[in-house]
């Protein structure tokens, strides 16, 4: 529109950050502070890049709408590239609402998308599922298309739908290859690796394997009885039973399982879930409670029949016996494991289900904490855990088309 | 000094643009900033290339290779064409810069006219039209006016310019003399108007911005208005 703008604007999409500034770095307009905001998110300085973008959306007039809610989206792109989820939602999808009113289908999908994208690393899956599944990425940038689809791959991951990931990575790849953007190249070649990696262990009568995502998504599928030591909990085909609060039963399952088709010794049984090595007639009694226990935890699926020893798991309609581990033993792996699901958990749930202190726990997330492994939301109370992003999503990808008036 | 619209004076008569013929959008023309013509030729400013199509045809004929930001302008012999904060002189035939003037202004201008041995220019945001001697670049008078100017041109003594602001654009007829608006010509809702030129009898050609086209509208009937 005025000549340093369009040129500024022609620098800023050809990857010329520094250029781009370089001509309205002196310049105090609205749709020089948006291309300034921009630039400095290219180049990494967020928290200016921020500033710069909030004051281009306060400064345009009321009548320029359109470039307001441009500026909006791009500072909400900026945020999520700060990993700062605290910000409200309702002002982004008003920009939204506006783009779309507008025929700004680019923009207004960037929009819905980085809603998406804040849904999923608050641990909302089925929201994110829900703003993705409206998002119609035909006929858009193929970065977009790129970034919807690793969103996609992200959310079936978290719930093992792996040929469904695996599709989705393919049209991320394909869509990546067409935005011929590098950096989006790599996350997808990174995302599908992960399909590649031992995901978990599997522990057969005695023998231990370890498995690929689609390999475990195939096990769970099979209908075996799966006793899984990631999720704390009992799968049999579509049934799901958690034991994510019960860390008791959960571990005379485990023990049990493992076990199978054999039986386990009493004390064996007492030592794995109460942790006592010498028990006396008492332990034996709790024993007897707790298999009861497990016993309607499992109704339908298997019975437990006692022994002169002990106790043996007998499935029901011929169902194999699968203990599935996390790939790595101790606690580490375990609540790396639990965190897989993708929704944010409590420090105290994260306890629960280990059957570890808080205090354990605290420590091992700490350390993950470090390592990069684990992320935290909120504070104090409100505090909860989640796995990283499987795709840490590219953020250069910053509207150049914030630009105002074009 | 010159003022602003008289808030007393009733508004200027609207009619909708007549839009005759859309040429565009050209290969690798993502947007057209500036527009000019040279009697033959309709020529585009799209950022890196100034492109020449025949309008007749709608066929390009000729490209340029040099930085085209804004508004474009023609003396009869020579190109003139805002780039950055500067303005070329540009020999058509050979696309080589013969001189460069300093634009007035921080860089905001948008378009660019020549007419009566001086050069016109927009200034978007600024909301006005400055004469420059072609010569030096100085600034030997300005007109207000009430809404951003984009393109801006002469055409058998009046004087034209395009707004766009806030998704709604207009051509309009405003007075040398005091800014005022004599008439205007309203796009239709999603065309904006970047740059315009006459071409010296019952047409302007628009730029349309990201749109890559240039529209050629009908120029009202002098004394219709």
């Amino acid at each position: 529109m005025d000549a340093l703008i369009a040129a500024a604007a022609r620098a800023l999409a050809t990857g010329d950050a520094l250029g781009a500034l370089k001509r309205v770095a002196l310049r105090d307009d609205p749709p020089a502070l948006a291309l300034r905001g921009i630039a400095m998110a290219q180049l990494g300085e967020h928290v200016r890049a921020r500033e710069l973008l909030r004051l281009a959306a306060r400064r345009f007039g009321s009548h320029e709408e359109l470039a307001r809610a441009r500026c909006v989206v791009a500072e909400a792109e900026v945020a999520l590239a700060m990993r700062d989820l605290a910000g409200s939602p309702r002002s982004l999808g008003a920009a939204a609402a506006m783009l779309e009113a507008r025929a700004d289908r680019a923009n207004a999908a960037q929009a819905r998308l980085i809603a998406a994208r804040r849904l999923l690393l608050l641990g909302r899956l089925d929201e994110a599922a829900a703003a993705l599944a409206g998002l119609d990425t035909q006929g858009l940038p193929a970065a977009l298309e790129a970034l919807a689809a690793l969103a996609a791959a992200e959310l079936a991951l978290r719930s093992l739908h792996t040929g469904a990931a695996g599709a989705a990575l393919t049209r991320a790849g394909e869509a990546a290859q067409r935005a011929r953007v590098p950096a989006l190249l790599a996350e997808v070649a990174q995302a599908r690796s992960l399909l590649d990696r031992p995901a978990a262990r599997q522990l057969r009568s005695g023998a231990e394997q370890p498995l690929r995502l689609d390999e475990v998504a195939t096990l769970l599928a099979s209908g075996a009885l799966v006793v899984d030591a990631c999720r704390r909990g009992l799968r049999a085909g579509a049934q799901w039973r958690s034991l994510a609060r019960r860390p008791v039963l959960f571990a005379l399952a485990q023990a049990l399982a493992q076990a199978w088709p054999a039986d386990v010794a009493r004390p064996v049984l007492i030592a794995s879930a109460f942790g006592f090595r010498q028990p006396d007639e008492t332990h034996r009694a709790r024993l007897r409670v707790e298999i009861g226990r497990l016993r309607a935890v499992l109704a339908g699926l298997a019975d437990i029949e006692a022994s002169e020893r002990g106790f043996a798991l007998q499935p029901r309609d011929g169902r194999e016996v699968v203990v599935l581990a996390p790939p790595i033993d101790g606690q580490q792996g375990a609540l790396l494991a639990l965190l897989c699901d993708g929704a944010p958990w409590s420090t105290s749930a994260l306890a629960l289900a280990l059957g570890a202190s808080q205090r354990t726990v605290q420590r091992a997330l700490a350390e993950l904490e470090d390592a990069g492994r684990v992320r935290s939301i909120g504070q104090g109370r409100a505090q909860r855990w989640l796995s990283p992003p499987l795709a840490g999503f590219t953020t250069i990808l910053l509207l150049p088309a914030a630009l105002p008036p074009a | 000094m010159t003022s602003r619209t008289d808030p007393h004076r009733p508004p200027a008569p609207a009619h909708a643009a007549e839009i005759v013929r859309e040429y565009g959008p050209f290969p690798d023309a993502e947007c057209i900033h500036g527009v000019t013509h040279d009697g033959h030729r309709v020529w585009a400013a799209t950022g890196a290339r100034l492109l020449a199509f025949d309008p007749g045809s709608g066929e390009p004929t000729a490209a340029l290779d040099c930085a085209c930001d804004a508004g474009t302008a023609f003396d009869g012999t020579h190109l003139y064409q805002i780039a950055e904060a500067r303005i070329d002189k540009i020999e058509p035939a050979s696309g080589k810069v013969v001189a460069s003037i300093p634009a007035p202004g921080h860089g905001s201008h948008s378009g660019l006219t020549w007419a009566e041995g001086s050069l016109w220019v927009g200034q978007y945001r600024d909301r006005r039209i400055h004469q420059v001697d072609p010569a030096t670049g100085a600034v030997l008078r300005t007109i207000e006016c009430d809404r951003f100017v984009t393109g801006v041109t002469w055409v058998d003594g009046e004087l034209w310019h395009g707004t766009w602001e806030g998704g709604e654009s207009e051509v309009r007829r405003i007075d040398p003399g005091s800014g005022a608006v004599i008439e205007r010509l309203t796009m239709p809702s999603g065309t904006g108007v970047s740059g315009l030129e006459s071409d010296g009898d019952g047409l302007f050609y628009c730029g349309g911005g990201a749109s890559g086209k240039v529209r050629a509208v009908r120029r009202p009937k002098p004394g219709a208005a």
